[in-house]
């Protein structure tokens, strides 16, 4: 057994060992690989890992994790590195297991509308495997085209679109698991709805201290027949706010209902040359999709109601080349703002819809305090709100500036009566925080919850829930780790 | 420290959007086989985080196919950080290796004797030796095979729009001594458009070099062949790579486009409609540094779409590196060959039995392997003429027509 607090192994015993275990080629070791596999895309933790492995089979992943076991290594599942709460962080060392050399789609099912798939594979290629089919896999996060479908189910990923067809969970119908102990474990079944307790539920939005997922069934969507896509500007942050709520209760339940502010239109307008009404300070993005009669008289209703609200513009798709550029400051905001930083946060919490103005008010303020450039995308039909700082990775006074102003906003979030994560998860970002929104019992139980899977503590360790044993002297070794 | 290196790298937000558009990564899963990835590194290695030998062998396995920038949103000039971080390396490591392979391969004297080499022994391997200079496998590719360069039927003048002006085809390395057809059947076409085929008898433009990290070698040699051209001319490249490199050399009145774009701007699109045409079923690759490099990608799907009786179908992954990759071939077998292969079961998952591109590397590397598949690999300059002079003059039977014919 190796002792936490000993000397970590050379990298040759990690070689020798897992190499001969799995293959020689599954196994990385060395300077460039552990810089390279030291945080995803959350850049302000960073920890080195002993050694990447990237298996093949859920076999292999079992073997590893088997190994890691008896030898007291921790290890910390992951897919393509897109998380934003570094979810996917070697915290304490150990081994980072990579899906993503397990990104076959094994079986497709159209009749009972399915598919099962390991879990490295990206979560576009479902949808694309089976467009001819006229279905897709629902969930669409903005990385969409290179998250894996592990990641998506360890964060239970959200999208623009989820707001209408739900998050992951609702369309996850099985999966296998690779459990703490290396015991392969299928949950759920074939079909919704099985009886007894939802395990599957539990795992899902886990962020993969429950064990490592390597194939899941999931559940396929069809093709809504028509899109409407509009996209409105306002002159008030407000105007846009109502227009969303006159929107929700009138009883129009769109696809997507996103809202962007001017940092935003700022960052799209200088990387992609797009301009924007003059004084626009909020954008609404509405999509209403579905039979092709009712989606038009929603849409014509969300439009009405912008207008209403007095409304700048309001811009209408004609086709689909019309609509991907009405997507481009939604889906392409956050990369834009690369353009004016080198490293930018982007954090995620929920606040009451009503409550966006006043939050709004309070991110503007805090970017000032902190002298960060700032930028909000916010999925106003569910009151999950990205601000984005920008700020220099190079400078460890920027960092922590960047790590203060996001424990205020999200602070704020939960007293505005919020929640501290939509969609990004918890990961090693928010961990400490999680003692706001839940009482000591809550947290005892959630651990009990984790315990059903996982007797020890290696399984991704310093992830979700405060003040782990063995976490704390680590943290402030990765936490806000400038270059 | 590499300011330039520095600040470039600096926009990358590390979001990953890169990761599925990049060939090495789809090959590999490895995170430092990524654009990502190793823009981490270089940047590491600069700011004195990591050796540089550390980091070379991950920059060294790139294709130079810069998928990645299509990708992504931050707007991250890949192509440019890994020319300058490929400086860095070659400024601390001596490559005689990469150095010899360069210098031959760049030099149509050398070219034109590999090829007549290439052609007496079929199937005849790159020299193992080569292969073994930069990694522990055989090499897997061809010695280069130089096209058969037989007289296609005369034009008719009399049939032809009038003359409205000129421009210069590149003849460089590759293009001239390996490709007469496709030259050949480019300067038909700049005669059905109306402008008079000048042939630029230059050398190397040093793309090769430059994508090495011999930026400053590179960059000379482009200069040297920019400086032929007559001001206020216009200098055609048949191929992808040379053509993405001396746009971003040249400056000032002298103008640089691919082939398919001149042709596209010149209305060739209305000229193929009265052509004969062919039956065929056809797809097309994208080469990277048409692609992605120079944004070229409607252009020669438009004017193959023109080509009457030719069905057009779509490819998945066309825009994937097919392997290549400059000399990505010999340096990384078989990395090279995973993607040759699926590039090549995309092209026959499509049904079609024309694979159209407009790049000499993907030509020369997929053509063989593709032929054994049932497929023809053809250059978009020669699918295209072919609708005029009909589709045997590309073709197997190419010679023996001509010869017939001769005789």
């Amino acid at each position: 057994m190796l002792n936490m607090e000993a000397p970590r192994p050379t990298e040759g015993f990690f070689a020798r060992e897992l190499g001969a275990l799995l293959a020689p080629d599954r196994i990385r070791v060395g300077a460039a690989a552990a810089r390279a596999y030291e945080c995803d895309a959350y850049t302000v933790d960073r920890a080195e890992p002993w050694a990447i492995a990237l298996p093949e089979s859920t076999e292999e992943v079992a073997v590893l994790v088997r190994w890691c076991v008896r030898h007291g290594v921790p290890f910390t599942p992951r897919g393509a590195g897109t998380g934003l709460s570094g979810g996917a962080m070697a915290a304490r060392g150990g081994i980072i297991v990579s899906t993503k050399r397990m990104t076959q789609i094994l079986e497709v099912d159209l009749p009972n509308r399915r598919i099962l798939a390991q879990a490295g594979i990206a979560n576009k290629r479902l949808s694309d495997a089976v467009a001819a089919a006229g279905l897709h896999f629902a969930p669409d996060p903005s990385s969409q085209t290179v998250s894996t479908l592990g990641g998506n189910i360890a964060e239970n990923s959200g999208g623009p679109h989820t707001l209408k067809y739900g998050v992951t969970a609702q369309h996850i119908l099985g999966l296998t698991l690779v459990d703490p102990t290396g015991e392969v474990v299928h949950l759920g079944g074939d079909a919704t709805g099985g009886p007894g307790l939802d395990f599957v539920g539990l795992v899902v939005g886990a962020e993969g201290t429950l064990g490592i997922v390597t194939e899941a069934w999931v559940k396929l969507t069809p093709l809504p027949e028509a899109v409407h896509t509009l996209l409105a500007s306002f002159a008030e942050i407000d105007q846009a706010t109502a227009s969303v709520a006159e929107i929700v209760g009138s009883g129009i339940l769109p696809a997507a209902l996103e809202m962007m502010d001017e940092g935003i239109m700022r960052a799209v307008s200088q990387a992609f040359r797009l301009s924007y009404p003059e004084g626009a300070r909020a954008l609404l993005l509405i999509e209403c999709d579905g039979a092709p009669e009712a989606s038009a008289k929603e849409a014509a209703e969300a439009e009405r109601i912008c207008r209403a609200h007095r409304a700048l513009a309001v811009e209408i798709a004609e086709d689909e080349a019309a609509r991907q550029r009405l997507w481009i400051a939604r889906k392409k905001g956050i990369g834009a703002m690369g353009r004016l930083a080198p490293s930018i946060v982007t954090h995620d919490g929920v606040i009451p819809r009503s409550k966006l103005p006043e939050m709004l008010r309070f991110v503007y303020e805090v970017a000032e305090q902190h002298r960060l450039l700032v930028a909000n995308i916010f999925h106003a039909g569910d009151g999950n709100l990205h601000p984005c700082f920008g700020f220099d990775d190079r400078d460890p006074e920027q960092i922590r500036q960047v790590v203060e102003a996001g424990e205020k906003i999200l602070r704020k979030c939960v007293e505005l009566g919020g929640s501290l994560s939509g969609e990004h998860g918890v990961g090693v970002e928010k961990s400490e925080l999680m003692s706001l929104m839940f009482s000591p019992d809550d947290l005892c139980l959630q651990a009990d919850a984790k315990r059903i899977f996982n007797e020890g503590d290696l399984c991704n360790p310093c992830k979700v829930f405060p003040s782990q044993k063995g976490c704390i002297e680590h943290r402030a070794r990765w936490r806000g780790v400038a270059w | 420290m590499n300011a330039e290196l520095s600040e470039l790298a600096s926009h990358c937000i590390r979001c990953g959007f890169c990761l599925e558009s990049c060939p090495t990564f789809l090959v590999t899963g490895e995170e430092t086989e990524s654009p990502r990835g190793r823009i981490y590194l270089a940047r590491g290695s600069l700011e004195g985080r990591l050796d540089w030998r550390q980091a070379a062998p991950h920059l060294d396995a790139c294709l130079g196919c810069r998928g990645c920038e299509t990708a992504c949103p931050s707007g991250v000039q890949y192509g440019q950080i890994v020319e300058l971080a490929r400086e860095e390396i070659a400024a601390r490591r001596a490559a005689p290796g990469l150095r010899l392979l360069l210098g031959m391969l760049t030099r149509p004297g050398v070219l034109r004797r590999l090829g007549a080499l290439g052609r007496r022994l079929p199937g005849a391997r790159m020299p193992r030796i080569l292969g073994l200079l930069f990694s522990n496998e055989p090499p897997v590719a061809g010695l280069p095979v130089a096209q058969w360069s037989g007289m296609l039927p005369p034009l008719d003048e009399t049939l032809l729009m009038p003359i409205t002006g000129q421009a210069f085809i590149l003849d460089g390395c590759a293009m001239g001594s390996l490709f007469p057809r496709v030259q050949e059947a480019s300067a038909r076409l700049l005669r059905r458009v109306g402008l008079a085929p000048k042939r630029l008898a230059s050398g190397c433009c040093g793309a090769l070099h430059a994508h090495s990290g011999y930026v400053a070698q590179g960059a000379a040699m482009a200069r040297r062949v920019l400086a032929r051209l007559p001001e206020n001319d216009v200098l055609v490249a048949t191929a992808a790579g040379c053509g993405s490199w001396l746009k971003e050399q040249a400056h000032g009145k002298r103008r640089v486009l691919d082939l398919s774009e001149l042709l596209h701007e010149n209305g060739l699109g209305e000229a193929l409609k009265k052509a004969p045409g062919y039956w065929a079923v056809a797809t097309y690759h994208d080469a990277c540094h048409l692609a992605h490099a120079q944004g070229i990608r409607s252009q020669p799907r438009e004017l193959i779409t023109a080509i009457p009786g030719l069905t057009l179908l779509p490819m998945p992954e066309s825009d994937l590196c097919c392997g290549s990759g400059g000399i990505s071939n010999l340096t990384h077998p078989s990395q090279a060959v995973a993607l040759q292969t699926r590039k090549l079961e995309n092209a026959q998952a499509t049904g079609a039995s024309l694979l159209i591109q407009g790049n000499p590397g993907c030509h020369l590397w997929l053509a063989p392997a593709a032929k054994a598949r049932g497929l023809t690999v053809l250059h978009t300059a020669e699918a295209l003429e072919a609708a005029f002079i009909g589709l045997e003059w590309f073709c197997d039977g190419a010679k023996q027509t001509a010869e017939a014919e001769r005789t």
